[in-house]
């Protein structure tokens, strides 16, 4: 996954996928933040998912972030969104989980976060 | 007056990238008519839903033949007819929001959401998902 940029910023990992979140991609990406999580040195606090390069996302990707915020607060972690494509915030819009995300605004908020 | 109504077919098999390219190939056919974005990623969420559908469910998770008949009347409205010849929804139709924590489940949710009209209907071996959506003239090219 070409288009996949795992970076660790202190105590979180933020996640950049470029392209379309459908049924095709979202088994790899699972898959990728699982191995993620589960090498990584030093405990992993917060995940954090930069959407602004995702033209397209179907409830294939929707079904994605929930579960990653499913599994991140199960064990007492912080699930964030950063940066949603106009696409992405469409698409959240339309199932009404726009504010059950939370959603970082700005680089100030997504710093405050990694500390 | 209401112009003449535009028919099409567009076929694949139910792997997942072949659904969603079928879907986009939809979309593209469209975009000669119509000069909305917003519309055409509309059209292109309800195509990916339902393609997708039959791709995960209509033949226990193998490739199958998918199809979608559309009908275009310029200026008016769009009509999409989505086919399989798998297993069908049987009793497995909601069309509601489900939980926030659910996982899955908001396919036909938000294909409804998007459309005027939207059904799902086992016909003569098919299953189909009938699509309507009213799209204003100022949407459309001329």
């Amino acid at each position: 996954m070409e288009n996949l940029t795992i970076k660790r910023l202190g105590g979180a990992l933020l996640l950049k996928y470029a392209g379309e979140i459908t049924l095709e991609m979202t088994a790899d990406l699972k898959r990728r933040l699982e191995a993620e999580l589960g090498e990584g040195d030093g405990e992993v606090r917060a995940v954090i998912i930069d959407l602004s390069a995702v033209p397209f996302m179907d409830s294939s990707g929707i079904g994605f972030l929930v579960s990653c915020n499913t599994r991140m607060k199960s064990t007492g972690k912080a699930f964030y969104l950063y940066q949603l494509s106009p696409a992405v915030e469409k698409t959240l819009g339309l199932v009404q989980l726009l504010s059950f995300f939370s959603v970082l605004p700005d680089e100030t908020a997504l710093t405050g976060v990694c500390e | 007056m209401e112009r003449a109504v535009t028919r099409k077919v567009f076929r694949t098999e139910s792997h997942p990238g072949d659904s969603r390219r079928l879907a986009k190939d939809v979309v593209d056919y469209l975009a000669a008519f119509l000069d909305d974005g917003d519309v055409l990623h509309d059209l292109d969420i309800i195509l990916t839903e339902a393609c997708a559908n039959v791709c995960r469910h209509a033949y226990g998770g193998q490739p199958g033949p998918l199809e979608v008949r559309l009908a275009v009347s310029p200026g008016s409205w769009i009509e999409l007819e989505i086919v399989d010849w798998g297993k069908g929804f049987g009793d497995d139709v909601r069309f509601e929001n489900p939980g926030p924590d659910a996982e899955g489940g908001r396919g036909l949710y938000i294909m409804r959401m998007l459309a005027n009209d939207c059904q799902v209907r086992r016909e003569n071996g098919e299953n189909v998902v009938f699509i309507h959506k009213d799209i204003g003239a100022p949407r459309w090219k001329t």
